[in-house]
Parts: structure tokens; C-alpha cells; sequence
């Protein structure tokens, strides 16, 4: 896993920006993407259709204190 | 020696005590400037919490403020009282460097909001302070212009990335310095350095003129000695500004008027899960102990679990990376050496983060934040966790760039508290509690409603009638 990211990483990078890795530290902060990577698995079905970023906002507001 | 002295007296007045002997004439503006800059010079070759001070245009504005003193008209609720800031906030024809070598010919053509207010309020500017590289990394090094370093032990990191805000305000060369927040950023050096940091709401200050980290969770916030003196300064630079559309029009209240000590009946919040996983046992007990101290004021505590926290500690991760990601690739393709090591390698990664987990990451912000209102906060009026789970680390354990083993991984443990805050968008108060067996600072932080700065500060403010941590300084070994 942890090399297949590596791999993935930097083949996204070059592909969609056009940046390569700049240091061999890079590498290790690209194999720590595995752990996020598991987290959006763990998080997988809770995202509803209806749901986008704008409903922040709006919490925020419904949420917030008011006064007593 | 007796100027030094008498300079020394001057810095070690709150910043309240400060702007009150300068409105009743018992000092002046120009002395509390000159006192500002002799703490510098005299302590800050130890602590390397400034870039770049403006002895010059300080003095002269401390002279036009005297002036108008003299006269009889004061500017505001600071008047005469020398404030420094992190060197990402614009000031027009002032060099901004943003802790990098990137930006270091930068010189903005206006000036950030939040300083303009300071400035309208009476505050003198003297100067810029340290910060890490683009305000990303923890911990306090700047491999640019000199790691910053702990007031109280100097082998030991300030906290990041407001490293000299948090040291100059611990150090006393300052009464109160803006610092920023995008996860944990304020607080973090807040805790690490032992004194108040405060973040408010997402939207809650206007964010034009500070340097841009992530539009989604960069906060403009103050460090100062007290949750006092931080209301103060967040009532004078917090509301709408219409040069920054995103900043909230809610009405900004009297924060300091809110301070009356009193907390009974209040439920502070203490979660069972997330906020205390490996907490090292000396923090744990510091917080316990503090839990202690506001229940004997007559806030009442409530152990619940606070929702979503492994799916918030995900995304949390994921939205300032990309964002910070996004806005730094011309110069990762253009210039990567010019980055520091840690800094170049983190941002690299981000451009592999697929689109559509960073749009789930900010679409769940609002469900999650719902969620927490149900939970959380119809239970509780706050709640309370350690602002770090560690005890302050050194820089040398956690040098990415020298290679230090696990460095990569303290990075992200020293943050996970305060991050997770910022996803949630909620105002946050870290409040010194106490000092580890090594003689460091340890703090804890208060969260409350969205716009609820008034009660995370009038609790934490409750805190510090009853403790002295916050009055406890560092002795610079120069």
C-alpha cells in the first residue's frame, strides 16, 4: 500500500500539476496519505445527495448562540 | 541599569494596566514603545520572536499619540499601547514575508483589516513577528529566518505557526500580539508558551490583508496575557468588512463586559472520546484539576461524546492541505527549493488528493456542525479538552528537516485537539492550566456556539480569577 501511494502520489502530481517530488521528505508525507485515505473508507455512505459545502454556512447560523 | 529596570516594570504592566496609565497620564505612549523595543533587543537574541521591528515609525506614532493625549483625545481603548504581529498581516509598503524566503522582497500595497482597527483603536505597531514558513507547520521552526524558541525553555518548540506571538506575549516584550488560526495555529503557541490565544468563529474577523492559507478555515485571531486582554483586542477587529464579503455580519458583542466571573450552573462539556486519546497523564491531571477549579465556582461538568470526531479528523486534514496546495503550485513547479524541506514535502501531497474527497470534506462541514448542535450543545454550553495531548516536545525531536525520527508524525499528533476545532468552525479558548515536570506550560481549551466568543471567554476568564498560571513569566537566560 504504502508504495503504491507513493507511486499514485507522484503520478497525480506530475499528471494534474505538473510537480514532482522536491525532496525525499515528500515521499513520507505521501505515504501518510494511506491513513486519510482510510479514513474516507470508513467515511463511505454518509454523504447524502443532497448535501454541499454552502449547508456550512447555513449551520453556522442555525447553531449559533443566542441570547437568553 | 535603572532605565532597564524601569523599562522592565513597564513591560511587565497588563496590557489594560498599560492603556490605563497612558489615558490617565501616568505614563507615555513613547515609554511604553521604548520599553516594547528594549525588551526586544535585550531578550529576543535568546528567543528569536521578531523578524523585522520599526523603531522609527513606532516612536513617531507614540509621539503623535502623546500629543493627542495631551489634548485630551484618545483614539480608542488602546491608546499608546505597543502590539506586534505576525509578519502575514499587509501593511501597505511594509515588507510581509510570511516566514518565507519566498516572500521575502514582498511589500503589499494596503493594509490587512485587522491592523488598520488596532491601529484606529490607538495600538502602535512595532514591528513584525516570527512565524513558521506560510504559517504551516506546529511547532515553530522557520528554517529562514531562525526557529523561534520557548520563553520558558529555549530548547523547546513555542508552537506554531504564531510562534512569536505566543513567545513575545510569554516573554514579555509585548502586551498582545494578532496571530492566525487555521488549525490550531493561536492556540497551539498559546499553550506551549502559557499564555491566552483565542479563535474565533469561522468568519468572525475579516481576513483581508492576512496572508491566505486555506479559505476555509484561516482565522485572524489575538494571543495576549488574559482571556481579558484577548477581548479587548477580538472586540475591536471582530465584524463585517466589506473588503472581505466572507466575514460575517452577526453583531459583534461586548466581550469584555461579559467577563463577570460568573459561572454557576454552567455545563462545561468534557468529551469521552477523541480529545483524550494517548493524552500524556501530566496534562491529563493539569486539565482535571482546572475541571475542578470552575466547579468550584459552580459550573458543572458533563462527560458526553462529541459526534463524527474520526470522520472530522479526516477531513479536517484534507481541506487545508488542499487548499494551501492549491494556492502555493506555481511556486512548487517554478521554485520547490525555496520551500523548507517539511514544508515543500507537505504541500507535494496535497496535489494528489483526489477532487472529489476534498468536495466531501467541505460538503459534511455543515451535517457534522448540525450534529454537534443536537449532541453537543443541547447538553452543554461549552466544552473543554486539552489543547495539546503532549507535553511541549523540543525542536529537536521534531525536525523534519534534520531528519528526526517520527518528526512527520508529531506533526501531526501535536494538532489533532486544536484542527478539529476548525473544521467545526467554532470559537476556541486555550488557557494556560499549568507547567509539567520539565517546567513547561500546559493549556486547555473551551469551545462553545458558533458566535459564542463572549462565553468561551467569560469561562476561561472565570478560570484565571481563581489561578495565576497567566501571571507567571519566563526569567531569559541572556
Amino acid at each position: 500500500m504504502s508504495k503504491d501511494i507513493e507511486r499514485q502520489v507522484e503520478e497525480q502530481a506530475k499528471a494534474w500539476s505538473g510537480i514532482a517530488p522536491p525532496n525525499s521528505t515528500s515521499r513520507d508525507f505521501a505515504r501518510g496519505l494511506a491513513e486519510t485515505v482510510k479514513g474516507f473508507e470508513r467515511a463511505r455512505g454518509q454523504l447524502v445527495f443532497e448535501n454541499e459545502p454552502s449547508s456550512f454556512e447555513a449551520a453556522l447560523q442555525e447553531t449559533k448562540e443566542r441570547e437568553r | 541599569m535603572t532605565a532597564i529596570k524601569e523599562y522592565a516594570a513597564l513591560t511587565r504592566l497588563t496590557l489594560i494596566h498599560a492603556s490605563d496609565a497612558v489615558r490617565k497620564g501616568e505614563t507615555t505612549s513613547v515609554a511604553l514603545t521604548k520599553a516594547a523595543l528594549e525588551a526586544f533587543k535585550v531578550g529576543d537574541t535568546t528567543v528569536n520572536a521578531s523578524i523585522a521591528l520599526d523603531p522609527e515609525e513606532a516612536l513617531e506614532t507614540a509621539e503623535g499619540l502623546d500629543k493627542l493625549r495631551k489634548v485630551g483625545r484618545l483614539l480608542g481603548p488602546l491608546h499608546g499601547v505597543p502590539l506586534a504581529h505576525k509578519d502575514m498581516y499587509y501593511r501597505a509598503g511594509k515588507p510581509c514575508t510570511c516566514g518565507s524566503k519566498i516572500r521575502g522582497v514582498f511589500r503589499p500595497a494596503y493594509t490587512a483589516t485587522a491592523i488598520k482597527r488596532l491601529e484606529e483603536a490607538g495600538s502602535i505597531t512595532v514591528g513584525s513577528l516570527n512565524m513558521a514558513e506560510f504559517a504551516q507547520n506546529p511547532t515553530g521552526h522557520n528554517a529562514h529566518f531562525g526557529d523561534c524558541h520557548n520563553p520558558w525553555h529555549v530548547d523547546h518548540c513555542t508552537g506554531g505557526s504564531s510562534s512569536g506571538s505566543g513567545a513575545a506575549v510569554a516573554a514579555r516584550f509585548i502586551y498582545g500580539a494578532l496571530g492566525s488560526d487555521t488549525g490550531g495555529s493561536i492556540r497551539l503557541p498559546a499553550s506551549m508558551c502559557g499564555v491566552t490565544g483565542i479563535k474565533g468563529t469561522q468568519t468572525r474577523v475579516s481576513r483581508f490583508g492576512a496572508m491566505p492559507l486555506s479559505f476555509s478555515a484561516d482565522n485572524v485571531s489575538p494571543l495576549a496575557r488574559t482571556a481579558r486582554y484577548c477581548a479587548r483586542l477580538m472586540r475591536i477587529i471582530a465584524g463585517h468588512d466589506p473588503s472581505d464579503p466572507t466575514s460575517s455580519t452577526e453583531p459583534v458583542s461586548d466581550y469584555e463586559a461579559a467577563l463577570d466571573g460568573d459561572v454557576r450552573g454552567l455545563r462545561i462539556g468534557i468529551p469521552n472520546n477523541f480529545f483524550f486519546d494517548g493524552v500524556d497523564p501530566e496534562v491529563w491531571t493539569a486539565f482535571d484539576v482546572a475541571m475542578n477549579v470552575l466547579e468550584s465556582r459552580g459550573a458543572m461538568t458533563v462527560r458526553l461524546e462529541v459526534p463524527h470526531m474520526d470522520d472530522i479528523s479526516t477531513y479536517a486534514s484534507v481541506v487545508s492541505r488542499v487548499e494551501g496546495a492549491t494556492i502555493h503550485a506555481q511556486w512548487m513547479r517554478e521554485r520547490p527549493e525555496d520551500y523548507s524541506v517539511h514544508l515543500a514535502g507537505r504541500l507535494y501531497a496535497g496535489y494528489a488528493i483526489p477532487a472529489v474527497h476534498y468536495v466531501e470534506a467541505l460538503s459534511r462541514r455543515g451535517p457534522i456542525l448540525r450534529a454537534l448542535g443536537k449532541d453537543v450543545f443541547a447538553k452543554v454550553d461549552v466544552f473543554a479538552t486539552p489543547t495539546i495531548r503532549m507535553k511541549v516536545p523540543t525542536l529537536a525531536a521534531t525536525d523534519i528537516d534534520a531528519g528526526a525520527p517520527g518528526a512527520i508524525e508529531a506533526f501531526g499528533a501535536i494538532s489533532a485537539n486544536t484542527r478539529a476545532i476548525n473544521y467545526m468552525g467554532l470559537p476556541s479558548v486555550s488557557v494556560p492550566c499549568g507547567f509539567d515536570s520539565k517546567g513547561l506550560p500546559i493549556g486547555f481549551q473551551i469551545q462553545g456556539r458558533p458566535f459564542a466568543e463572549a462565553k468561551v471567554l467569560k469561562v476561561a476568564d472565570a478560570y484565571q480569577r481563581d489561578t495565576n498560571w497567566h501571571e507567571r513569566a519566563p526569567t531569559l537566560d541572556v
